[in-house]
């Protein structure tokens, strides 16, 4: 796998799928591909957020630590952008997430995100427009409720 | 300084000037003897003077002479000479000559060393003596002079002073002296001619300078004059609208028509005045030899001159004009110089300098005991603005007293005046009844500690900067004894320049209680932890390189230590966090470059560019067809380089991060990859080759992820390594390269490759984090944490503490001003630089560490100031201060009375505890 299929994944990220592939491409340039063996933590609730991942490969567990420990919410797979709130927010991270196998992650170093978003304005609003999406979905579902 | 240069020079070189001076007249008979000499030659030797009566043979050499009436009058005769023919005689005499001639050049050989060497001295007191005046400027004075501006004047406009010195007494003695001994000897040859060469010399001496003097004040004007014509068509030209609305174009050109005549006119005044200078010139130094053939052929033709005297006169005639030259010459250079020292006198003459007493060295300080007091403070800034109003307290040292402001200069400005950074207050500020104003530097540098806002740091390693206040009086001195110390030493002395040099022990181990460097060390680290640097300092240590005579323990155990991380981690099994260099495998994690090096450069033929373009390596390259493949994946990294960063302005900080090519190359590399992928290789010119194959050498397969590896390729590198291995050793550059040994501590490598010996993986997530981790625990498992960071300390901060954060720099500032044990700690807003959650730890350590001295913080909430560690106060409402807490008032106290204030404060500052803190 090299930078051109990294690209290509992005694209796939809905947050990034607006962006010109030039863009895509330094991001991408400018991230690491790591990979996490089996059980390795991405990172722990809590902690400061240093970076966000985009999963290339494999699944990861998302776990809230409560009191009687812990408890599993949610699952990201392929594609799925991992702990960019805590990076755009720079908020504690809200949960544990940890490899369920092998995972090839691409992970985002948040300064560079940051300098990134302040370059370049479209950047700034794609990830502005997911945002509010996201937010209108939250909010149709409490309405829901 | 003296306002007027020549006393200066007067003042500092005197006895240098007399002993040139007297080495000048004891030249001056050998000059007169060869100037005498040819006359001899001619009349004697060639004419056959000596031979006119018959005589066949003549004395030469005699040396004799008569001694004066009331010794006897007798005849000494040293050497009775020797007996010469007339070509003999000849010979003698010529070779007399050319050995006065040598004598003359040996003189003036000796001379302008001398008076270069008087120069230099000068130049050097005079630089030292500004740079002393610097260290005077007041706290004020600094805004009004521009660093960069004293700094040119030290280094540039005092140089042509410093040249001029040398000459300045020197020169119109020698010159003077020789034009009168070449007028005197025209003189005693023939009083006719020596008038007439005389009265052209005058005006020669008095209307030329004048002349020229005109000139330059032409010269002057017409700068002027040419200044404003060019402000002038920068008036016209930014109102042409205004020229053209109202239809004055007329006028304008009327106006510059008008402006260039007068500059025509100065400037052909210029003209005619230099060629008028010049004709004269040459026309008095012509004219003379018509009056002395003329003259001089009817003397020597009516007898009273003979042929021999005549060439004499003009041969010392034509020695007469240079002198003279150089005297006008040196004339106009005094008056250049003179208005030259004007301006640094005046630029180093401010006002407001500390008068000298304040910086007499001294041995011991005395403490800042007893009460500070503040009597009827008022500050206002530059321009008379109040910044504060009546602030009076007597309170008991140590204190620990708080200043919160409410945004405005007042809390940072009484701080400021209790560190004597303002000078400019009315009231008084006295510790322990001395005047704030008269303590000498030696007590307020030693127990007083401010700091501010703006880190103040220097080049150098984290140590210097941190020990800076520690170093006060030099205990030794060098080798005393050792013959370049001795000159070094008397040129000191001579130019009143300091004895000591840097390198002496300054540093005052005693006063922070400790006995050696090591202890200091220990000690530093100590107040790097106060401030929050200890982890960072650590990694400073991790990125260092160790000295194995200053650390030759940690260089002992380096390799131990490098062998245990490597099993604990292969135990643990965590080996693939690392990929260890070995000889015989290609190291994916490590660039190309370092792959053929396999070890570290020494220096720049083997360093980034310079590698790419080092015969060696290119050879070695081209001898494993390694050439091609290199310029291809150059090319590929140029042209994702160029997609992917074009977009970036120059100089953001991803450039510099991430790309491979600085901003100002993009275009280049552009062009370079055009003409490779158009031509191949044939299209590559001048140093194209180089730069395009310098770009994979820096390449990572696992971190830049452009997939141009094969196991092929990687084959060939490592051919090529072992390759490379063996041509290095034949070649100049033997030994540049420090190789990797698993059994040998690489010296020119950071501490962290000696202990990793390879490089932690990039495709493996939190790789470095968790080697770090592993290496931390280990060093602490061997006892080595101290070393290490000792080899911190070593770290170079760069320019101003450039390499550092802002925090950082924040905190080794305030880790120098600790570092002294100051009796007073002043802290105005250098905490501005940290949040608030490391704020809190830090204020409390220091306090807590301080308890018997004293600390004045400034602080931005008075929740800030927790009675338990602030007994006094003090909090500023605009210009207004009111003493909450502590401070006995003064006569005009703006005290609230306590009652009032415990009422408005609530309960807690009632305690007692702070109520028996007032005195």
């Amino acid at each position: 796998m090299t930078l051109e299929t990294e690209v290509q994944t992005l694209r796939l990220v809905p947050m990034f799928k607006d962006i010109d592939a030039a863009r895509l491409k330094l991001l991408a340039f400018t991230s690491e591909r790591v990979n996490f063996a089996p059980d390795q933590r991405f990172f722990s609730q809590g902690d400061a957020g240093d970076a966000a991942y985009v999963i290339l490969d494999g699944v990861a567990h998302v776990l809230l630590e409560t009191p009687n420990g812990q408890l599993k919410v949610a699952e990201f797979g392929r594609n799925d952008l991992v702990g960019e709130m805590a990076v755009l927010a720079e908020t504690p991270r809200s949960a544990t997430v940890t490899a369920q196998g092998e995972v090839i992650a691409l992970r985002i170093d948040k300064h560079v995100f940051i300098e990134l978003l302040s370059q370049f304005p479209q950047m700034a609003i794609a990830v502005m427009r997911e945002l509010a999406k996201r937010l209108e979905r939250t909010n149709a579902r409490l309405a829901r409720q | 300084m003296e306002r007027s240069l020549f006393r200066y020079i007067w003042r500092h070189s005197r006895r240098d000037q007399l002993v040139i001076f007297a080495v000048v007249l004891a030249s001056l008979p050998f000059y007169y003897w060869s100037l005498d000499l040819p006359k001899r030659i001619v009349n004697e030797a060639i004419q056959g003077g000596a031979f006119k009566s018959g005589k066949t043979s003549t004395t030469f050499f005699e040396i004799s002479f008569d001694l004066p009436g009331f010794l006897g009058g007798r005849h000494v005769e040293l050497f009775h000479g020797l007996d010469v023919g007339q070509l003999g005689l000849l010979f003698g005499l010529s070779s007399l000559f050319l050995f006065f001639v040598l004598i003359n050049g040996a003189f003036k050989y000796w001379i302008n060393v001398a008076k270069g060497a008087l120069g230099e001295r000068m130049l050097r007191r005079l630089r030292f003596d500004l740079f002393a005046i610097t260290l005077r400027f007041q706290p004020e004075t600094l805004r009004t002079v521009k660093s960069s501006e004293t700094a040119t004047m030290i280094k540039d406009e005092v140089e042509p002073v410093g040249g001029f010195i040398g000459d300045a007494l020197v020169a119109p003695m020698l010159l003077g002296s020789q034009a009168l001994t070449a007028m005197a000897f025209i003189l005693m040859q023939n009083l006719w001619l020596g008038i007439i060469a005389g009265s052209i010399v005058a005006v020669q001496f008095t209307v030329i300078p004048r002349m020229r003097r005109i000139q330059l004040r032409l010269g002057k004007q017409r700068q002027l004059l040419s200044r404003r014509l060019a402000g002038k068509v920068g008036e016209v030209v930014d109102g042409l609208e205004a020229v053209h609305v109202h239809d004055a174009t007329a006028w304008e050109k009327a106006d510059m028509g008008q402006r260039l005549y007068e500059l025509f006119d100065l400037r052909f005044r210029i003209y005619k005045w230099k060629f008028l200078v010049k004709f004269l010139n040459n026309l008095l130094a012509q004219i003379t030899p018509f009056f002395f053939y003329a003259v001089g052929g009817y003397f020597a033709l009516k007898g009273t001159l003979d042929i021999g005297q005549l060439v004499a006169v003009i041969a010392a005639y034509r020695d007469l004009p240079p002198p003279l030259k150089e005297l006008i010459d040196w004339d106009q250079q005094r008056l250049d110089v003179q208005i030259k020292y004007d301006q640094v006198v005046q630029q180093f003459s401010p006002d407001r300098l500390f008068p000298t007493e304040m910086f007499e060295p001294a041995e011991e300080a005395p403490h800042l005991t007893g009460p500070v007091k503040a009597e009827d403070l008022q500050i206002t800034d530059a321009h008379g603005t109040p910044i504060l109003e009546h602030l009076s307290f007597e309170q008991q040292l140590p204190v620990h007293l708080a200043l919160v402001g409410d945004g405005t200069l007042a809390a940072s400005a009484v701080a400021r005046v209790l560190a004597r950074r303002i000078t400019d207050y009315r009231g008084r500020i006295l510790y322990g009844g001395q005047d704030l104003s008269r303590i000498p530097e030696s007590v307020i540098g030693r127990r007083l500690a401010y700091a501010g806002p703006d880190p103040v740091l220097f080049p150098g390693s984290l140590r210097d900067n941190l020990i800076y206040g520690l170093r006060r009086q030099p205990k030794s001195g060098g080798d005393a004894d050792s013959a370049a110390e001795r000159i070094r030493r008397s040129e000191a002395l001579r130019t009143g320049n300091p004895l000591p040099t840097p390198g002496a022990e300054w540093v005052d181990f005693a006063a922070v209680g400790v006995s050696d460097e090591e202890e200091l060390d220990q000690y530093l680290i100590n107040i790097l932890s106060m401030v929050g640097l200890h982890d960072t300092l650590f990694r400073f240590g991790l990125l260092g390189r160790v000295d194995p005579h200053r650390y030759p323990e940690l260089a002992e155990r380096l390799i131990e230590a490098r062998h245990q991380l490597r099993d604990q981690m292969a135990d643990a099994g965590v080996a693939h966090l690392v990929e260890t260099f070995d000889i015989d495998r290609y190291n994916t994690q490590a660039t190309i470059g370092e792959n053929l090096l396999f070890g570290v450069p020494l220096g720049q033929p083997f360093k980034g560019r310079g590698l790419a373009a080092n015969p060696v390596v290119r050879k070695v390259l081209d001898a494993g067809r390694l050439t091609p493949d290199l310029l291809r994946i150059g090319a590929r990294i140029a042209t994702t380089m160029s997609e992917i960063f074009r977009d970036l302005p120059p100089g953001h900080p991803l450039f510099e991060q991430f790309s491979f090519i600085a901003a100002d190359e993009l275009d280049e590399y552009d062009e370079i990859v055009r003409r490779w992928t158009v031509r191949g290789e044939a299209g590559l010119v001048g140093d194209d080759r180089s730069r395009l194959i310098a770009l994979p050498l820096d390449y990572i397969e696992p971190r830049h992820r452009l997939g141009m590896l094969d196991d092929g390729l990687r084959e060939r590198m490592l051919q090529a390594r072992h390759a490379f291995h063996e041509a290095l050793e034949d070649s100049i550059w033997k030994g540049m390269v420090e190789f990797y040994d698993d059994q040998a501590v690489c010296g020119a490598a950071p501490l962290r490759d000696n202990l990793l010996f390879g490089r932690a993986a990039y495709n493996v997530a939190d790789a470095q984090p968790r080697v770090t981790a592993m290496m931390t625990t280990l060093i602490d498992e061997l006892g080595l944490r101290l070393d290490v960071e000792r080899v911190g300390l070593d770290y170079q901060i760069g320019p101003a503490g450039r390499l550092l954060s802002q925090p950082q720099r924040a905190a080794v500032y305030l880790g120098r001003c600790l570092a002294k044990q100051p009796d007073v700690l002043i802290l105005d807003g250098v905490f501005s630089a940290f949040g608030d959650t490391q704020i809190k730890p830090m204020l409390e350590a220091i306090v807590e560490r301080f308890r018997d001295r004293s600390i004045v913080a400034v602080l931005r909430r008075e929740d800030q100031a927790d009675p338990r560690h602030f007994e006094m106060l003090v909090r500023f409402e605009g210009t207004q201060p009111h003493i909450v807490r502590g401070g006995r008032a003064g006569a005009n106290g703006q005290s609230e009375p306590d009652d009032q204030d415990g009422q408005e404060r609530g309960g807690a500052e009632r305690e007692p505890a702070i109520v028996g803190n007032r005195i």
